[in-house]
């Protein structure tokens, strides 16, 4: 499903993002990305759904060489995944079905199908009864399940997500990760960059430990 | 596609809902900048109506030396009537001389009571196509002239020519170079405007580029945006450009090109007017380009 091979990409001449790493992501699989900050977290995300190239290496997903991949088929890609960021990034002036319907719409959905879509993504997380509120008129754990809903409204292959549990608190902490799971066991990879090893202790799935860009420990608990 | 440019048109709608001040700003540049450009185009169109009207007493008058056979002038006018600079050819006889001179004169016609007509020279009038009311035209004209051997005279004012020559050509080498400048500096003016516009929803912008939109279907909505606040602005414009012509700038225009004799103060024409328009709907759009340029990266 993923496979990274020798990658390195760097910002500056001397600010090494990743250096010479490797990895194997088996379909269906759910790990965790974790390490210090700057170890390359994010960098590794960002290399998954297209936002930086390597300056070296191969990314492969899903047998699609993204590392020679022309600009324009990266929104094909895009919409294999499903993001969920630390920041949510929600459209504020947008209310939280509009927000949810908006990958839908980008693939040129019929109406009554992203209704139908979005509505039922809604409900798995939760805010069915929520979908009029705008963004700022949710709770912190509210607007990362309505970017969650988001995410996977279009069933994605692979669910990228980066600190998604950064800015809230443990109780909220546990219903995003259940979505997390939910997610997975429905079939989709799962990758999430975390530096919580409380979430890492109380779900314990596969750990890819970066420092430096370097892998230093693949294991599963 | 039918779906596609209803779901751009319902995005361009909830745009224009969302941010009005914005909007009204961009329509407002475009109008302003094409107003400028507008009132640029009416001082271009009247100076080149008094250019026009000057060109048109530019002709070419060959005296004859003895009264010609009428024979021979009709050859003379033919041959010279087949030229490609020559509209067409009047003979002037004496007689005919002799009254114009006499209207002329007006209430000081008796001062030729007594005199004949043969002391006027016969002529030929030459007069030239639009085009070729020129330096190089009325000097081809003149060489075909020289070689009539019967005439005694051509007159044509070459001092003159050379100075309406270089004013026509001063008139359309600064229509082009202002005209060009209050161009750029509209799309610049616009442009950014509209860069303000899209710097509000760069967070939109960048969460339609994650979730799959491609480019064109992220920069469309913009575009019919822009190329919708350019058509507005445009009209705007023209609205505008007719009230103060109408109430300020005819009279003010008049009075300073009155002493050149011009017949009366012209308006933009229909198809300058469509062209302002289809020049806000360009200038919209140019102006969404150039700044989406900078906003839609994948």
């Amino acid at each position: 499903m993923i496979q990274l091979y020798n990658v390195c990409m760097s910002y500056q001449k001397e600010a090494t993002a990743l250096n010479e790493f490797s990895l194997k992501v088996p379909k269906g699989d759910f790990l965790y990305l974790t390490g210090p900050s700057g170890a390359g977290k994010s960098t590794l995300l960002k290399l998954l759904y297209g936002a930086v190239k390597p300056t070296r290496g191969q990314v492969l997903i899903n047998g699609m060489n993204i590392t020679r991949m022309r600009s324009w088929r990266i929104p094909m890609l895009r919409r294999k995944l499903g993001i969920v960021f630390q920041d949510f990034k929600l459209i504020s002036t947008r209310t939280v079905f509009e927000n949810v319907a908006f990958p839908l719409e980008m693939q040129g959905k019929k109406r009554f199908e992203i209704s139908n879509k979005v509505y039922q993504a809604l409900k798995h997380v939760g805010l069915q009864g929520k979908l009029n509120r705008f963004p700022l008129q949710l709770s912190g754990g509210e607007q990362q399940r309505a970017a969650i809903a988001r995410a996977l409204v279009i069933d994605p292959l692979i669910l990228l997500a980066d600190e998604p549990t950064g800015n809230l608190d443990d109780d909220v902490t546990c219903e995003i990760m259940e979505l997390f799971k939910g997610a997975n066991a429905r079939g989709t990879t799962v990758l999430l960059a975390t530096h919580n090893r409380e979430i890492i202790r109380r779900y314990p799935r596969r750990i890819v430990s970066l420092d430096k860009g370097r892998l230093v420990d693949d294991h599963t608990p | 596609m039918l779906q596609s440019i209803g779901y751009f048109m319902r995005r361009v709608g909830r745009n224009l809902r969302q941010t009005p001040v914005l909007c009204s700003a961009a329509i407002g540049t475009v109008a302003v900048a094409l107003m400028i450009i507008g009132f640029f185009g009416i001082v271009v169109v009247n100076v080149q109506q008094v250019a026009q009207q000057w060109s048109r007493e530019i002709q070419v008058v060959a005296y004859f030396d003895q009264v010609p056979d009428l024979g021979k002038v009709q050859q003379w006018r033919s041959s010279l009537e087949a030229m490609a600079e020559i509209e067409r050819v009047e003979y002037v006889s004496r007689d005919e001389a002799f009254k114009r001179f006499k209207i002329r004169l007006g209430t000081d016609a008796d001062l030729l009571d007594g005199v004949g007509a043969d002391f006027l020279p016969a002529s030929l009038e030459i007069i030239l196509h639009d085009d070729n009311q020129n330096k190089g035209g009325v000097e081809a004209v003149v060489q075909r002239l020289k070689q009539i051997p019967e005439l005694d005279d051509i007159s044509y004012e070459p001092e003159w020519l050379e100075r309406f020559d270089a004013f026509v050509g001063l008139l359309k080498v600064a229509g082009i170079v202002f005209g060009g400048f209050l161009l750029f500096a509209a799309l610049f003016i616009v442009s950014n405007t509209i860069k303000l516009t899209l710097y509000a929803r760069r967070e939109e912008i960048e969460i339609m580029a994650l979730v799959g939109g491609t480019p064109l279907f992220i920069k469309m909505p913009f575009l019919i945006e822009g190329a919708l606040q350019g058509i507005l602005g445009g009209l705007l414009a023209l609205c505008g450009v007719w009230a103060v012509f109408t109430l300020v700038l005819r009279e003010g225009l008049y009075g300073v090109l009155m002493v050149t004799g011009t017949e009366g103060i012209l308006f933009l024409s229909p198809m300058q007017q469509w062209g302002m328009a289809l020049c806000g709907l360009m200038l919209g759009l140019t102006g969404s380009l150039l700044s989406l340029r900078k906003f839609v990266r994948i």
